[in-house]
């Protein structure tokens, strides 16, 4: 009869105390590995968001990382064709994208709305981002993009504009003048921040190329690798290829241009752990309780033992294993309500409220992340440990006369 | 003579109740050889239990000395205490203090598991004292499904699992009708005589006394005479 045997037994002498313990473990753990799921998926879906903007690899001149443009493509990147080839000659790269950033005034001659625009090069830029399903109204730009624009739906609203109708575009060039192009409003779309609705403007790189007249540069190339390929193996080697064929830039990764996602991750990471720990203090307190009362029910029984010539090790051992083993019986019930639960939430389709500053939330699809599940038997099984150990080691130094005679 | 197995002297052992010292031992000295069978008699708070579990090693006295097996108990430590009481001991209780949650046959293997004895051997030994005490067909019988009597013999069973030299135990009888209550004490008598284990009883049974052959009277913590019969 071991320690474990011996603590499965006890449980099911005292079941309505077990049952009652295991559902505070079951919750405990449910919590730790749902809430674990759905923060791998917040930190999941965040990431990709991220990429999708930013790509996984950024090559910027060298100038910009440490400086503001004072003027549009101050820092740009000179020959980008050449470099584009260079960077997709590279077997881990699945695309490069280039992209103009650049600010001016969207007119129609009766209003005026500046806007923060970004040149693109509208086919790779769909099939790598899935800017295409950002279109809410008309639809996106083919080809090279001609001379079609896709305005944010708040600038558009400002504008008073529908696809179809007509916008000039001004902006000033490189080397400080002024010039204007006339676009067509091929359609809107929602890039789900508010303040970027309202004023962004997407177009193609021919397009604002001649809006800027600055043939052949572009603000940065956005880089997207195959599946699995090492991130940082692969910048390692677009900088040397970029740095042998003459050009001053650098390969930045993502994560360093991505400050809201750190942001976001700190904030989840805080939020939860707050209520992680309020959650394990709650279960280690209850089951501290139950412990509690159950050496001073079974103080005889200790006694009897301990006259028997069991070691107060031997106590302190029985009661943690009793500890261990409804944690694990707790764990297994809290396992099984957990998978319910989340069929149950998927079937049901709720749509997560949007993310701070945004304007679309997700639907929730939890998914099952096995290290979810396991941080939540780790943690419950230190609760129950930390939990019994006082109670156990109050059992194990029990005086044995006053334990045979306690009523 | 043979070695003595319990040999104590000068035993002082006092209790706190509040504000009143009590003292419960007021300086024995006893000596308990092997095979002997022993009641410890007198009225209630005379000391009997005191005594007792001062010599079974389940409480230390205040002062004076107590020998096992020629071997200086006063500076042992609670591990190696537990042990002595593991394997030199057995323990038989007034409420009989089975483990609820163990059969018959795994309440007399607990204490030779805690000697490390392979569980052929545990259960055979079990089986054994198990029919000895006349519960063969018992093994797998749950405590609380036993009578009291059938309960003391397996806790008797238990006190003998590892071949104790000496068996204590706290009035024995105190809850069995007197049927049951001389039959408890003939089988006892008779595992004595046939093991060689010595039993030292605490009692006010005169059915008890009556069987002993050795009768220590105590009153107010001293012994009022050591008669040994016939």
């Amino acid at each position: 009869m071991n320690a474990l045997a011996l603590g499965w037994r006890n449980l099911v002498r005292q079941r309505r105390r077990t049952v009652l313990m295991g559902i505070v473990v079951a919750f405990g753990f449910a919590a730790f590995a749902l809430a674990g799921g759905f923060i791998a998926q917040s930190f999941a879906g965040l990431r990709e968001g991220t990429i999708r903007t930013v790509g996984q690899l950024q090559v910027v001149d060298r100038r910009a990382v440490a400086a503001a443009e004072e003027t549009t493509l101050e820092f740009g990147i000179r020959d980008a064709g050449r470099a584009r080839s260079i960077i997709a000659s590279d077997p881990a790269v699945a695309s490069v994208l280039p992209r103009i950033d650049f600010v001016g005034l969207a007119s129609t001659g009766a209003k005026s709305v500046p806007f923060l625009g970004v040149g693109v090069d509208p086919e790779p830029e769909a099939a790598a981002t899935g800017a295409r399903e950002l279109v809410v109204a008309g639809s996106y730009v083919a080809g090279d993009g001609g001379d079609g624009v896709l305005l944010g739906t708040g600038l558009a609203a400002a504008l008073r504009v529908r696809p179809g109708d007509r916008v000039t575009l001004m902006a000033t060039t490189p080397d400080g003048s002024l010039n204007a192009v006339d676009a067509i409003v091929q359609g809107l779309v929602d890039v789900r921040f508010k303040e970027l609705n309202d004023r962004y403007v997407a177009a193609g790189t021919t397009l604002v190329s001649r809006l800027l007249q600055s043939e052949g540069t572009v603000s940065k190339l956005v880089v997207f690798l195959k599946k699995d390929a090492g991130e940082e193996a692969a910048a390692k080697r677009l900088a040397s290829a970029l740095a042998g064929a003459g050009f001053p830039v650098v390969v930045r990764h993502w994560r360093d241009l991505a400050v809201f996602y750190e942001q976001v991750k700190l904030l989840y990471v805080g939020i939860f752990g707050f209520v992680g720990t309020v959650l394990v203090v709650v279960v280690i307190l209850s089951a501290a309780i139950v412990m509690t009362m159950s050496v001073t029910e079974r103080t005889r029984e200790i006694g009897t033992l301990r006259a028997l010539g069991t070691r107060p090790s031997g106590i302190l051992r029985m009661f943690l294993a009793e500890g261990i083993v409804m944690a694990a019986l707790g764990c297994a019930a809290g396992a099984v309500f957990a998978l319910l639960v989340r069929a149950g939430l998927n079937a049901w389709g709720f749509t997560l409220p949007p993310p701070p500053g945004g304007t679309h939330g997700d639907p929730i699809h939890v998914q099952v992340y096995p290290l979810a599940y396991g941080a939540g038997l780790a943690v419950m099984l230190a609760t129950m440990a930390i939990a019994s150990w006082f109670p156990a080691r109050r059992a194990a130094r029990l005086s044995i006369v006053e334990a045979l005679s306690h009523i | 003579m043979p070695t003595a197995l319990l040999e104590a002297h000068d035993l002082v052992r006092t209790y706190r109740l509040g504000a009143a010292v009590v003292p419960a031992i007021r300086g024995v000295s006893v000596t308990v050889g092997p095979g002997e069978f022993v009641a410890l008699q007198g009225p209630s708070g005379s000391g009997k239990t005191t005594l007792l579990n001062l010599l079974g090693l389940l409480d230390l006295p205040d002062s004076g000395t107590l020998r096992v097996d020629g071997r200086d108990a006063g500076g042992l430590s609670e591990n190696e205490r537990a042990d002595l009481r593991r394997d030199r001991y057995g323990f038989v209780f007034q409420t009989f203090n089975l483990i609820p949650v163990l059969s018959s046959e795994e309440n007399v293997e607990y204490p030779m598991a805690l000697g490390g004895r392979p569980a052929a051997e545990r259960r055979a030994r079990s089986r054994e004292l198990l029919a000895a005490v006349g519960l063969a067909g018992k093994e797998g019988v749950r405590p609380d499904l036993l009578s009291g009597g059938q309960r003391q013999r397996v806790a008797i069973a238990r006190a003998l699992a590892n071949r104790p030299a000496v068996v204590f135990a706290d009035e024995p009888t105190a809850n069995l009708d007197s049927h049951t209550a001389e039959d408890i004490l003939d089988l006892m008598r008779a595992l004595c005589e046939s093991n060689g284990v010595a039993f030292l009883f605490a009692t006010h049974d005169p059915r008890v006394v009556s069987r002993a052959r050795r009768v220590i009277a105590l009153h107010d913590g001293l012994i009022e005479a050591d008669t040994v019969v016939a």
